[in-house]
């Protein structure tokens, strides 16, 4: 699918000799090192981005395995104590025949993270083996990853808010496990690795291309 | 930016140096890593604080849960059940705990685990905890680590005695487990000092075995001469003290119970699970002190021929009066064979080695030796009675003189033989009955006819109304002995007596006051014409004085009875006599006289005149001679007082013979006797003396 930016044959920033400022939109001459407006670091290109981004995703990834691994709440009742990981906690949820939020939980806790990591990884490979293709999608990728990041959270808010409420000693005790960690740590892991990711150098494979 | 068209000098191939790829590297790598390493260090301390997984086959895993029943010791938990299943062949239930590490070095062959659960017995509710929390599964082992064991054997019941605990674990052999029960109490001197475990059969299924744990420090009073008797239930004992009842605590009413106690001193400290038996009472414990129960004992059996009841199991075997054993079972064995079979009947006997006095280490087969060596010397068994009242027998071992030689048969049958001889039930029995019958010979229906006869004669005697009679008369004869004496008539002559007397000392007194000394020679001479006069006229009294001693000689003449009722008579007379009003005038005139007299005198000595005396005399003539006339009455009161005397007489002669009106006119008479024996002194004082009517002496 042809690709809207190359069809266009946009002239970009670099090549008028110009970084823009990434925070403010400030325009200076190449070589720029400070951002007269904002004061804000200028780079052309990020160098080690790709780098960072891999460290954040690996590191996001090690964290997602014992948030799945360990329980995620720890409830104990009057008569029972109860262990409870995401996919069991899903599991029980479709047993019980709420579906509706089995499927929140589902979304927020596997499908999101799981997709972030798959959106960027497809990123990351796709810039690193330079490829001109899909630029748009991967772009409108790029941008759904970095919007949907804080949203991630809502597993953990949920386990910090239940942990807080419902402390009644014996009668009934939430505690959130070690899965409530990982995963707060994998969601924040992931967030950054997105926020590493040079948006820029998308499109600097088709320049190369078409050099 | 190399344009091969521009002159000048060509460009350097200016490209930045390629940095070391750890140059280029970012410092963000690191975060993975340390990621990746915390993971890694994560999984692995996972992995090695694992625990160890044990295998526990149990019959009934009810309730337990896999991920959820826990697994403790001493109440803490230590594991954790992994997944419940079947052995092969579906016989037990397989429960895989994974056990803390450094607990399943202590796993070793004396593990035991239970499944612990809500028990509700007398002594309290034990488990409660499980009925929400779901059971668990306790363990329990000693802290010596051994070979560590990974498969177990699950108990059903839980063990009472934990293996650490502090105290002595015997062993109690009772011929019947009816009063024991697991968890009952054993008591020392009524405190629970430990507890029995389940009661089980011996090996050879003769008796009832339980393990007994006795706590710390009371383990201590446990020696080889500790016996331990039976507590459950109550007793009711009849004596001569009455009925007692003892109870013990509610406990072991219901769940049985075992007391002991070391009542002599010098036992050896026993071994953990040394064996002792159950008494049935505190009192065959006591008595069984001076035996060692553990010590081994000969058996040898007795045939005897005739019937045995009346010996039962436990009657004592005896020896020379000594008890050395028991009888411990009673049969009928066939002996011989075919038309030969006879039915004899065996007591096998029970013989402590130490009784026959050969030490204390003597064996059973000494013992054998022993006895059988008797045997040839004339050692018989023979029944004998014990108590005459209940008819229980003994077996003694008497030594007979001229028994058929015998000798003991150890081959045939389960015990060697001891040969019998005569019993001695009979003999005892004869000697009752020829005791009954003289008893019956006594002549005791004489005897007590003779004592009934005497005892009628005693009551008859007693009975009689005169033998009733004679201290009524005897208290009724005192009665009026002392109303007689304390009679006002008696009483009163002392007082009156005192009267007379006191009016004559007056009497006298005045006539003293009279007598003047300076007309003392006139009133002298004119007195002592009167006097003469008055001697003159008192001529008639010495014939008064003869009558009353004719009177008295009378008396005297008379017998003891008359003499004495005469004179009273007299005596009443001379009262009555002096008790008439001419009795009483005569003092008044003779007073009158003395007045008339001492009116004169006073006359005489006022005037003091010679020409007055003529005139003085005359008037003491006329007093005189008033004087005169005044005792010429006395003859008449003597005539009445004669007669009197007589009328008195008379009446006294007419009651009988010490009658009580005698007496009492008796005692009357004499004191009215004495009375006018005063006065008839007096008269005779006056007669001898009739100055001393004035001069008072």
């Amino acid at each position: 699918m042809g690709s809207a930016g190359q069809s266009l044959n946009l002239t970009t920033a670099r090549d008028a000799g110009l970084v823009a400022c990434q925070r403010c939109g400030q325009v200076h001459p190449l070589g720029t090192r400070i951002c007269k407006r904002c004061e804000g670091r200028l780079e052309s290109r990020d160098a080690q981005s790709l780098q960072k981004v891999w460290a954040w995703l690996i590191a996001g990834i090690i964290a997602y395995i014992p948030a799945n691994v360990y329980p995620m709440l720890l409830t104990s009742t009057l008569v029972e104590r109860s262990e409870s990981t995401i996919i069991g906690g899903v599991v029980e949820l479709v047993q019980h025949g709420s579906l509706g939020i089995a499927a929140i939980v589902f979304i927020a806790s596997v499908m999101i993270p799981v997709g972030k990591f798959i959106a960027i990884v497809y990123l990351a490979i796709s810039v690193q083996r330079r490829s001109a293709e899909n630029q748009h999608e991967r772009h409108v990728a790029y941008e759904a990853v970095e919007f949907i990041g804080r949203w991630s959270m809502i597993d953990v808010f949920v386990v910090a808010i239940l942990s807080a409420l419902v402390q009644l000693d014996t009668i009934a005790t939430v505690n959130p496990g070690i899965a409530a960690v990982s995963f707060a740590l994998s969601v924040i892991f992931t967030m950054l690795s997105a926020q590493a990711f040079d948006s820029r150098l998308i499109w600097d494979a088709d320049r190369t291309q078409q050099q | 930016m190399t344009d091969p068209n521009t002159n000048g000098p060509a460009q350097m191939d200016v490209r930045p140096v390629k940095k070391k790829i750890w140059q280029r590297l970012s410092l963000v790598w690191l975060v993975p890593v340390v990621a990746l390493g915390i993971s890694l260090w994560a999984a692995y301390q996972n992995y090695a604080d694992r625990g160890t997984l044990i295998t526990i086959s149990f019959e009934n895993a009810a309730g337990i849960t896999a991920g959820e029943t826990s697994v403790r010791y001493r109440d803490v938990t230590i594991g954790e059940v992994e997944s419940v299943e079947f052995a092969e062949g579906l016989g037990d239930v397989l429960v895989h705990a994974r056990v803390d590490q450094h607990i399943a070095a202590f796993l070793d062959d004396d593990a035991q685990f239970w499944v612990v659960r809500p028990d509700v017995s007398v002594r309290g509710i034990t488990g409660l905890d499980t009925v929400l929390g779901g059971v668990y599964i306790e363990g329990n082992w000693d802290t010596q680590a051994d070979v560590a064991q990974v498969n177990f054997t699950g108990l059903e019941e839980p063990i009472m005695t934990r293996a650490n605990q502090r105290g002595t674990t015997v062993t109690l052999r009772a011929e019947n487990g009816g009063s024991i029960s697991a968890g009952a109490p054993v008591l020392h001197k009524g405190i629970e000092v430990g507890y029995l475990e389940k009661p089980q059969l011996s090996r050879n299924g003769n008796q009832v075995v339980v393990t007994a744990f006795i706590e710390s420090p009371y383990d201590r009073r446990i020696t080889s001469s500790t016996r331990f008797w039976d507590t459950s239930g109550f007793s009711v004992s009849f004596g001569t003290g009455g009925v007692s009842l003892n109870v013990s605590s509610l406990a072991s009413i219901i769940e049985g119970g075992v007391a002991f106690d070391t009542v002599v001193s010098g036992g050896e400290t026993v071994a953990e699970g040394a064996e002792f038996d159950i008494f049935d009472s505190e009192q065959s414990a006591r008595d069984s002190l001076f035996t060692d129960p553990n010590a081994e004992v000969l058996r040898v059996a007795v045939l005897f021929e005739q019937s045995v009841s009346g010996l039962t199991v436990g009657s004592e075997v005896r020896f020379q009066g000594i008890r050395i054993g028991e009888v411990t079972d009673l049969n009928a064995i066939v002996v011989g064979e075919g038309m030969a079979a006879d039915v004899r009947l065996q007591a096998v006997l029970a013989i402590e080695p130490t009784r026959l006095g050969m030490g204390g280490d003597a064996t059973p087969a000494e013992a054998l030796t022993l006895l059988s060596d008797f045997v040839t010397r004339g050692l018989r068994a023979r029944m004998m009675t014990g108590n005459i009242l209940s008819g229980s027998l003994f077996v003694q071992l008497v030594q007979v003189d001229d028994a058929l030689p015998a000798i003991m048969n150890l081959t045939s049958g389960d015990f060697p033989v001891i040969p019998t001889t005569e019993s001695q039930i009979s003999d005892v029995a004869a000697t009752a009955d020829g005791l009954l019958s003289r008893i019956n010979a006594l002549p005791v229906e004489e005897l007590m006819d003779g004592a009934i006869d005497l005892m009628d004669s005693i009551e008859r005697l007693a009975n009689d109304d005169a033998t009733r009679g004679a201290p009524a008369a005897l208290v009724s004869l005192l009665d009026e002995s002392r109303a007689l004496i304390a009679s006002d008539d008696l009483q009163a002559i002392p007082a009156d007596m005192r009267a007379v007397i006191a009016d004559l000392e007056s009497l006298l007194s005045e006539a003293n006051e009279t007598g003047i000394i300076t007309n003392l020679d006139l009133a002298i001479a004119t007195a002592s014409q009167a006097a003469s006069n008055i001697e003159i006229a008192t001529q008639n009294l010495p014939q008064i004085t003869a009558d009353i001693e004719e009177l008295t000689t009378r008396a005297n003449r008379l017998e003891l009875e008359a003499l004495v009722t005469s004179a009273t008579g007299t005596l009443n007379a001379i009262e009555g006599v002096l008790g008439t009003d001419d009795a009483v005038a005569f003092p008044a005139e003779a007073n009158a006289a003395l007045t008339s007299l001492r009116t004169f005198l006073d006359e005489v000595r006022e005037g003091g005149a010679i020409e007055n005396v003529n005139e003085a005399l005359a008037s003491a003539s006329q007093a005189a001679s008033a004087v005169e006339e005044a005792v010429g009455t006395l003859p008449a009161l003597a005539e009445r007082a004669n007669g009197l005397v007589t009328q008195i007489t008379s009446v006294v002669n007419s009651y009988g013979e010490r009658s009580r009106f005698s007496a009492e006119t008796l005692a009357t008479l004499r004191d009215i006797q004495e009375a006018s024996d005063a006065i008839s002194s007096l008269a005779r004082a006056i007669e001898r003396n009739p100055n001393s009517l004035i001069t008072g002496r």
